[in-house]
């Protein structure tokens, strides 16, 4: 599963982000990587962008950039917030 | 060279007194929104220098402290995430770490955000230049509850670690003495981050065969390079070049890069940066504790409403329309002092100057030009306080997320948006506000599409006209322009991303910080850091062209001959029979003043080019409204104020003006509404196109130019052609109706 196809409120685990070049390494370098755990906040109107917790920190990222980053969502949901 | 005597000196420095010792130099490092600014201000109070980095706009901020007679001289680099080539501001640091090679590297890192802050950290260290770190806004993350214990971090990554939190200036003299341990210390001690067995393996020979040239490990550390090399980072290979051995050590990296992505199923780049995710983990895990997760986040709170899919875009709307009405009903007040002021100046320099040219170049060129942009300043200062408030408060990259995917569609991005408003302001601020965006295809798009959003000094253009033509309703004549250029921008927009500017589609990967409280002196400063550099280009490039234009217009002299006069004076009698003699003198005033425009250098010009703006139904006089235009926008009502018999005057003037062009039977709404569209679509002012040619170069300021003058030109033409046919040069009615 994609960080894009997540419901809002999922706890995840980064497995892997599938580009390389700039893209997929600043991915890489803002924490997306092997284990990092997450959450989708929220969305925009049309699900793009999506304000995703990563490392402890809110980060904005497109739906053409989540669609990079391949996730396993967590059993429980993480914090209060159900997926909507 | 330079370097092996900066460490040679400072290795000596621990035999020396105090006293004695030379500046240290002191790069302030760290990510975007860990408070660097506010450390900086702490660390050196007054003492600024403000500069460029060579070869690019990003500003260098350099300040200095002095404890026990020690200068410590620190060097603001721009707020970054990574050492990559990924934006300006990344290469820019880069480049000054490997060029310039400070003394020690102070990272500012965010405590409650450690371990992406610790990912840029680690790789100052692996530049070979000593590290300390400051664990900023320790006071954020005591009362998140993340608890650092700085001594076993510190022993962990071989890197001292103080304590800070700069809007307090807390933690400072700390930080100083961290600074001396650390340069007392010998370079040969400092720690590296270990990748990993693998990893390391492959590093190792590359690392080896980078330092068999001396000359070349000198200037670049043999360790980051081969670390970059493997990370297939193109800014590395550029460099490997200078290497006896590069074509050799390119092809062992590029192997390597290939061994690590069968090994590990991923690009080697990414490779590299979770192997240094993986150090910090371990490092993190030792020495940061999260004794209590607060319930309750004002962000969070805050942010459901400010950030809720349906009202983000509503709110920021909002956020700007109030931005707007505060900026001008606030400005309108100094802005009226200013403009008395320089009127009374006028007055005051014309009653002390004796009659002649001095006097008109001062009144009429220096004091009128100058006066009549200046009095623009405390809108932009208001502007650019509310803005800068709106930034420092976080609201920027919430503006962006509203915005980003309309924005995108057009080619331009979430990022755009601040400078493209700024633009209804003045063009020149907005231009150097592009450079928050960080690549440069985003910069370059939306800089060329900031004219198009109607500056201040467009706006006397517009209303001079809608008032004159469209009396029903100028209002929403002036509204219909603004309109016109915000579509016409996105459409522009559209038509770069789809032809000159394709690229490859940016990244939006923007961190969202925590709202937090500005400071006010953190706000001032940038306010006049926009300002300063603002009123440095008004105060030269404005200067000079209204002495150009002043001169333009008032040579070569002529004047009315005896018999013309008497020519003039006749004719007024014989029309305004009752009218006193100090009319009649009036009446040949405007005359003599329309005759010398019209014999001058301006007039001359004029009337050669007028043949290019005939096809929009442009006379000569509009010709050289046009040119004068170039000077500032506001200056073409002036002109037609001189052109056509209308003495200016601070109020009512564009009152009889309006009268003046509805008398003139070359004017109808048609022409006026193709002037509007005009001034909106023609390259901006002179100060404008001075701040693309600072931002962008000579090349893109002259594609600029050519452009916007084709659009400007075929757009007047298609809208004075089609309404010509189509009878609206005629009746005043139809064509306001029809035109809008």
């Amino acid at each position: 599963m994609m960080v894009s196809d997540a419901p809002t409120g999922a706890g995840f685990r980064v497995i892997r982000v599938t580009t390389g070049r700039e893209v997929g390494k600043r991915l890489a370098d803002m924490g997306f990587t092997e284990g990092a755990e997450g959450e989708v906040v929220r969305a925009g109107l049309l699900r793009d962008p999506l304000q995703v917790k990563i490392r402890g920190y809110d980060i904005l990222i497109r739906r053409s950039e989540a669609k990079r980053i391949e996730i396993a969502l967590n059993d429980a949901p993480m914090g209060a917030e159900a997926a909507v | 060279m330079k370097s092996d005597i900066d460490s040679g000196a400072a290795a000596a420095d621990s035999d020396k007194p105090r006293e004695r010792r030379k500046a240290l130099r002191i790069a302030l490092a760290g990510n975007p929104n860990a408070g660097k600014t506010s450390l900086f201000n702490a660390l050196t109070g007054a003492h600024h220098k403000v500069g460029n980095y060579p070869g690019v706009t990003v500003e260098k901020l350099e300040g200095s402290r002095f404890r026990d007679g020690r200068e410590y001289r620190f060097i603001d680099l721009p707020g970054i995430y990574s050492l990559t080539a990924y934006s300006i501001d990344e290469v820019v640091a880069r480049d000054f770490l490997l060029d310039e090679r400070p003394d020690i590297i102070v990272d500012v890192l965010d405590s409650t955000n450690l371990e992406r802050n610790l990912f840029l950290c680690l790789q100052f260290q692996e530049l070979g230049i000593p590290v300390v770190g400051a664990l900023n806004m320790s006071d954020e993350a005591k009362v998140k509850g993340i608890e650092i214990d700085e001594l076993a971090l510190s022993a962990l990554l071989g890197i001292r670690m103080v304590r800070t939190v700069g809007t307090k200036g807390a933690g400072i003299e700390g930080l100083l003495d961290a600074i001396d341990e650390t340069s007392r210390e010998s370079q040969d001690q400092l720690k590296s981050i270990h990748y990993g067995e693998e990893l390391e393996s492959r590093l190792e020979p590359i690392q080896a065969a980078l330092a068999v040239d001396g000359e070349f490990s000198s200037r670049y550390p043999a360790r980051w390079l081969a670390v970059k090399l493997v990370e297939k980072d193109g800014n590395a290979f550029e460099r490997l070049v200078e290497h006896k051995a590069g074509a050799s050590i390119a092809q062992k990296a590029r192997e390597a890069s290939v061994w690590l992505e069968k090994h590990y199923g991923k690009d080697a780049e990414v490779v590299v940066s979770e192997q240094r995710y993986g150090y910090i983990r371990g490092a993190a895990k030792e020495a940061v504790r999260i004794v209590k997760k607060p319930s309750f986040s004002v962000t969070e709170a805050i942010d459901r409403v400010i950030m809720n899919r349906f009202l983000s875009l509503p709110v920021f709307v909002l956020v700007l329309w109030g931005v707007f009405e505060l900026t001008f009903k606030l400005g309108a007040y100094p802005q009226g002092w200013l403009e008395s002021f320089f009127s009374w100046l006028g007055g005051a320099v014309s009653g002390a100057l004796p009659g002649g040219f001095l006097r008109s170049l001062l009144v009429d060129g220096i004091i009128a030009g100058v006066g009549s942009v200046f009095s623009f300043v405390p809108l932009i200062i208001i502007l650019f306080f509310l803005l800068s408030l709106l930034e420092d408060v976080g609201y920027m990259s919430r503006a962006a997320f509203a915005t980003d995917k309309a924005l995108h569609a057009f080619g331009l991005h979430g990022q755009s948006v601040f400078p493209m408003m700024l633009g209804f302001g003045c063009s020149v601020p907005a231009i150097m506000a592009a450079r928050t965006l960080k690549s440069r295809r985003d910069r370059i798009v939306t800089i060329l599409v900031i004219p198009f959003m109607s500056c201040g000094a467009k706006l006397p253009v517009y209303v001079l006209l809608a008032a004159a033509f469209f009396p029903k309703n100028p209002g929403s004549a002036v509204m219909a322009i603004y309109a016109i250029g915000v579509v016409m921008s996105l459409l522009v927009a559209l038509v770069f991303k789809r032809t000159i500017l394709k690229g490859d589609p940016t990244p939006f990967v923007m961190e969202l910080p925590p709202y937090r409280a500005p400071t006010l002196r953190g706000v001032l400063w940038h306010v006049w850091e926009k300002t300063a550099s603002y009123l440095k280009k008004m105060g030269t490039v404005i200067m000079a062209a209204s002495i150009i234009i002043w001169a333009i217009t008032n040579f070569p002299v002529y004047k009315l001959s005896p018999s013309e006069t008497e020519a003039v004076k006749t004719a007024y009698a014989t029309q305004h029979p009752a009218a006193s003699s100090d009319a009649v003198q009036a009446s040949v005033d405007i005359a003599a003043s329309e005759a010398a425009m019209e014999h001058s250098a301006a007039g001359t010009i004029g009337k050669f080019v007028q043949p290019i703006f005939a096809p929009i139904g442009f006379d000569w006089k509009l010709s050289v409204a046009t040119i004068t235009g170039f000077a500032a926008k506001e200056v073409i009502v002036s002109t037609l104020g001189i052109l056509y018999r209308a003495p200016e005057s601070e109020e009512g003037g564009s009152g009889t003006l309006s009268d003046a062009l509805r008398a003139d039977s070359h004017w109808n709404p048609l022409l006026a509404f193709v002037l509007m569209i005009f001034t909106l679509a023609i390259p901006p002012c002179i100060a404008a196109m001075a701040t693309i040619k600072g931002e962008l170069g000579w090349r893109w300021l002259g594609f600029e130019f050519l452009f916007l003058f084709a659009v400007g030109w075929l757009l007047s033409f298609a809208v004075f052609q089609i309404g010509s046919l189509a009878g609206l040069g005629v009746a005043a009615k139809a064509a306001a109706g029809g035109a809008l």
